[in-house]
């Protein structure tokens, strides 16, 4: 949380409503001036598919705090919770015009994962809209209650989930947590019942009461509640610094513990854009993609990300190639546990 | 929480108002069990329990008031809903004039739609004749800027924005505060 | 905790007293904020949380606590003075509320409330800060089986509304079950009744259900008449002095022993996460009315019906910060926003927290407490003058009741479809309150119909389908006989009422025809 700065911005991010927002961000109004040749010559607008306070405000406090230095800009941020993601989408795909000045900030993973359960009204994914400026990953985890779970390593749970099944707490079906543990019971014969639980909050809830066997979420939230929960897998292919391994627990990669050849499921907050708008206005969109690279190279950017307690280490640029391959990674996986996620199995 | 008596007389009573929420009941119950019907057992099992059980409630209403109307105890006139019939007319204008102010706040912002809502609905209620014009006029004044103050610019909502935002916003960034 | 004595509370009571200059700004604050549909303490402190993180770790966590506390009391004023809940915790307060209003009692009913929530809330706040780690303790036995009956409790005070017309009331309150069955299912998603509208694939939006059923529909009927009081309740408005107010507030304490209970109640189900204010104040409204000598005066401006819902739902407010600080799980949304503050502060919060600062973690409950007492002090001094507004003719209250609560259903969403959706309400509450249909049954059936889902259907899930899972816990088991117990008492209690008037009207005859004999 970034305050000060990020206050007088919100003096000015006046709107709301969803045709205004498009609305007001898109007619020239009083105070964006003329057009001027160089971009950007007025506010952009940001629609965030979250709740305003969560963690991807957060995040986006953080990011814009810096990216405005090089867009010499301001942001005007309006929040779209609503049908896990779905309400901001719908909203952006239906009214930011394509000229590179309204662009949305979400989460990658879960939010691909509504599109394998259901196909979206009005546009298609990919093709109409793409993720270029991936800041962050943070990939899932399984945990448990470090004090009262009779579970001391992911093995312990494995063998438990060949005798009985297993209520495993998570935060909604469509998730890459959720998707994880589904596959490490494919592959290990462990039987595990998703629980959804909606949120996160939900599911420490749920984990810590007893009533779940386990829980699989993010991980930068299990290693900031590490006195409270154990990790035992992570499902990522690379390890972290011993700082933060310490904090998970050391628990053991997904990939190597089981031989298993899964992609890294993580949740991961990235701006996106509409296709139309990078084709007709190619420059706009390089410079968005340029200035957006310099930030994770500013000693701000640190600064402001570790003042907001998150782990430096999981701030991760990635650029729009990336961000299709990972969208991609996520969709076909999800394809292919499409039964199970849409309850049609 | 009144039901209206029949202007009748007073052994005939007008049911019809009565009938408008079972009515509605059944209708959103099947049209919400149509939107289920290939749906995972998890989105069924809760509503169509509550569902039948409502469809059941509303059924049994339907027929007993149907056996009132029959034995001649009843009638299914309407006029019971807007009574008494001297405010009839100025609660469909207020409606009306409720309705236009979501529509227009989307437009023209909060601040002058909520003064032309509260000018006009207390010029409504009070009648051109009795109305105490300077009083409404100071009352919408206030209550609107004093709303914007608390919503817009103390609490920082984002409420929809008209000319009188624009204004403010400029007014505000011209001075250099903010 | 054990080092923890009574000097160490006298200290820590006397340095949180130092915070004055904090609390009480925040008690106003948090009036306005509680009384204003759409706004609440949790976005309020989202929405100060800039000001919140500068202040300073114990500063912005006593501000927070004690806008907290008064925004649940705020709440309780429109529900009172114009028959509108500032938020869903507030819901049953007008069901005896409103009608003392009417009758000229505003003070009175004024006076009630805040002696309730006072005394409620610093009573919860004080037993918790004696046994928390044992209150914290329901968080590991209250599961998905043992809440459906705990809803059920909820949810049975519709049967109690619907008591002067059956049938109509069950219609309301399953019309009401119905409509909070809107949105995506719990499980994986699939949209259902949502009418095309994405706006209502998280379910049907709280506050613009509550700003439309309550305040739009209340505005189109209170334009019937140039006053919202009675007749006779116009004269006694007009003469109200200090007295009414202080009768109010010795009608209250003479009920000490329901304050304690329903406040207890509060408590308790204030400590399960996610439950929330608006079950326990229904739960504590039907018991109370359960329980009663008089349950045929609820309804109508019973002091009972008053003082069940506003000391249950501060019970809650103490509750709710139980499981935050003694496992690090907040029991709702208001103390998860606390906890991102701590956070930010570099304070982890967790049972580690009273070793590491013992005066931070008991420093919030003795908040608490202080908070309760200047409030005593600022706030009911105010019920008379707070009562005036309803001598205000229906001209000017009824656009003013229209614009601010439909602005208020557009603020957590910002959308302008809640606005048109709690006009639709309103719709639907004028038809309802012109025919006879509980409004509140309504309510109740949108606010607890999608929990009791939940809650049933995770329940489900672990069974994978077996319906007797709600039959699978001994603590659900015995919450299940209470709950059969208290539907059957009231009508064990009428049927024993009915034979003994029966009994003495017999007695009576026998006895005149006799005393006719020997004249």
């Amino acid at each position: 949380m970034t305050p000060g700065k990020f206050t007088l911005d919100r003096r000015t991010m006046l709107q709301g409503g969803a045709a205004a927002v498009g609305g007001a961000a898109l007619t020239a109004s009083p105070l964006a001036g003329a057009f001027a040749d160089t971009f950007p010559s007025r506010n952009l607008s940001v629609m965030v598919a979250t709740r305003e306070g969560g963690g991807a405000d957060r995040n986006l406090r953080a990011f814009w705090g810096v990216w405005k230095k090089y867009l010499k800009t301001d942001m005007e941020a309006s929040f779209y919770p609503g049908a896990a993601g779905r309400v901001g989408y719908q909203q952006y795909m239906g009214i930011a015009k394509p000229d590179a000045y309204t662009l949305l900030f979400g989460n990658m993973g879960p939010e691909t994962l509504n599109w394998v359960v259901k196909k979206p009204s009005g546009f298609d994914f990919p093709g109409d809209y793409i993720y270029f400026n991936r800041v962050d990953v943070d990939p899932s985890c399984i945990f448990v209650d470090a004090k009262r779970s009779k579970f001391k390593t992911i093995d312990d749970i494995v063998a438990e989930g060949k005798k009985r099944t297993l209520n495993v707490g998570v935060s909604r079906i469509a998730h890459p947590a959720s998707l994880g543990v589904l596959a490490l019971g494919r592959h290990t014969g462990a039987k595990f019942n998703l629980i959804p639980l909606s949120g996160g909050k939900n599911t420490y809830a749920g984990v810590k009461s007893g009533e779940m066997d386990f829980g699989a979420l993010p991980m930068s939230g299990t290693a900031k509640r590490h006195k409270t929960f154990s990790t035992m897998l992570i499902f990522d292919d690379k390890t972290y610094s011993d700082g933060l391994m310490k904090k998970l627990n050391n628990a053991p990669l997904v990939n190597r513990h089981f031989g298993m050849k899964l992609p890294p499921l993580v949740s991961a907050r990235a701006f996106a854009i509409k296709t139309e708008a990078v084709e007709k206005h190619p420059d706009r969109f390089k410079i968005l993609e340029e200035t957006a690279a310099k930030v994770f190279k500013d000693p701000d950017y640190k600064a402001a990300v570790e003042k907001a307690k998150a782990p430096w280490e999981l701030i991760r640029h990635g650029n729009a190639q990336e961000c299709a391959d990972y969208a991609k990674s996520i969709m076909a996986i999800g394809e292919q546990y499409k039964d199970l996620l849409s309850g049609k199995a | 929480m009144s039901v209206e008596p029949s202007p009748d007389g007073p052994g005939k009573k007008s049911l019809g108002p009565d009938l408008i929420i079972p009515v509605g009941a059944v209708l959103f119950t099947l049209y919400y069990f149509s939107t289920i019907i290939d749906s995972p057992w998890t989105a069924q099992v809760s509503a169509f329990f509550v569902g039948a059980i409502l469809l059941l409630l509303s059924f049994v209403f339907l027929a007993v008031t149907g056996l009132r109307v029959a034995r001649g105890q009843a009638d299914l006139r309407m006029d019971g809903l807007l009574a008494p019939r001297s405010v009839a007319l100025r609660r469909l204008a207020l409606f009306a004039l409720t309705l236009s102010y979501i529509f227009f706040i989307d437009r023209l912002g909060f601040t002058i739609t909520t003064f032309l809502f509260i000018f006009l609905g207390m010029f409504l209620l009070s009648g051109w004749q009795r109305a105490k014009k300077r009083l409404i006029l100071a009352l919408s004044a206030v209550l609107s800027v004093g709303g914007y103050l608390l919503f817009v610019v103390a609490f920082q909502r984002r409420f929809p924005e008209g000319p009188f935002e624009q204004l403010f916003k400029a007014l505000v960034a011209s001075t250099g505060g903010g | 905790m054990d080092e923890v004595g009574l000097s160490f509370f006298a200290e820590l009571f006397a340095h949180t007293f130092g915070f004055w200059w904090v609390i009480i700004p925040a008690i106003f604050l948090g009036l306005i904020v509680g009384a204003i549909p759409g706004f609440s303490a949790a976005n309020t402190i989202i929405i100060l949380l800039p000001l919140t993180l500068a202040m300073g770790e114990e500063i912005g966590l006593v501000f927070m606590v004690a806008l907290y506390c008064s925004s649940r009391m705020g709440a309780g004023i429109p529900a009172i003075l114009v028959n509108i809940p500032g938020t869903a915790g507030a819901a049953a307060t007008p069901l005896d509320g409103y009608p003392m209003t009417k009758q000229g009692k505003g003070p009175q009913a004024l006076a009630i409330s805040f002696v309730s929530s006072t005394f409620g809330g610093l009573l919860t706040t004080i037993v918790v800060l004696f046994v928390m780690p044992y209150v914290a303790q329901v968080v590991y036995y209250l599961h998905s089986v043992e809440m459906i009956v705990v809803m059920l409790f909820g949810i049975s005070l519709i049967a109690t509304i619907a008591a002067r017309d059956t049938l109509k009331g069950l219609i309301a309150g399953f019309f009401g079950l119905m409509i909070g069955a809107i949105g995506a299912d719990h499980v994986y998603a699939t949209p259902r009744g949502t009418l095309g509208f994405l706006e209502l694939y998280d379910g049907v939006p709280l506050i613009p259900a509550l700003v439309g059923l309550f305040a739009i529909s209340e505005a189109f009927l209170i334009i019937e008449g140039e006053s919202i009081l009675s007749k006779k309740g116009q004269v006694l408005m007009r003469d109200a002095k200090w007295a009414e107010t202080f009768e109010g507030a010795r009608e209250a304490l003479k009920r000490w022993w329901h304050i304690v209970w329903t406040s207890l109640i509060g408590l308790v189900i204030g400590v399960v996460p996610g439950a929330g204010a608006a079950i326990a104040s229904f739960v504590a409204y039907q018991q109370s009315k359960t329980f009663s000598k008089t349950p045929e005066l609820y309804g109508t401006g019973h002091v009972e019906g008053l003082v069940a819902p506003e000391s249950a739902n501060n019970g809650v407010t103490s509750g709710t910060l139980v499981p935050l600080l003694v496992i690090g799980i907040p029991g709702g949304a208001t103390a998860a926003i606390m906890l991102v503050v701590l956070q930010f502060h570099g304070t982890t919060v967790g049972p580690d927290l009273f070793i590491q600062k013992p005066l931070l973690a008991y420093g919030v409950f003795s908040s608490m407490a202080v908070t309760y007492v200047l409030m005593i002090l600022t706030v009911f001094p105010l019920a008379r003058y707070m009562s005036r507004v309803t001598m205000v003719s229906t001209v000017y209250i009824a656009p003013v009741i229209i614009s601010f609560t439909l602005v208020g259903s557009f603020v957590p969403r910002a959308y302008v479809f809640d606005m048109y959706l709690a006009l639709a309400f309103g719709v639907i509450g004028y038809i309802a309150r012109k025919t006879g249909y509980h409004v509140a049954a309504i309510l109740i059936g949108v606010i607890l119909g999608p929990l009791l889902e939940q809650y049933f259907l995770r329940a489900l899930k672990m069974s994978k389908g077996d319906i007797m899972v709600i039959f699978s816990s001994n603590i659900g088991n015995v919450l299940w006989v209470c709950l059969l117990l208290s539907l059957a008492v009231p009508y064990l209690k009428e049927r024993h009422r009915k034979r003994s008037a029966a009994r003495d009207a017999l007695r009576r005859g026998e006895e005149a025809e006799l005393g006719g004999t020997t004249e």
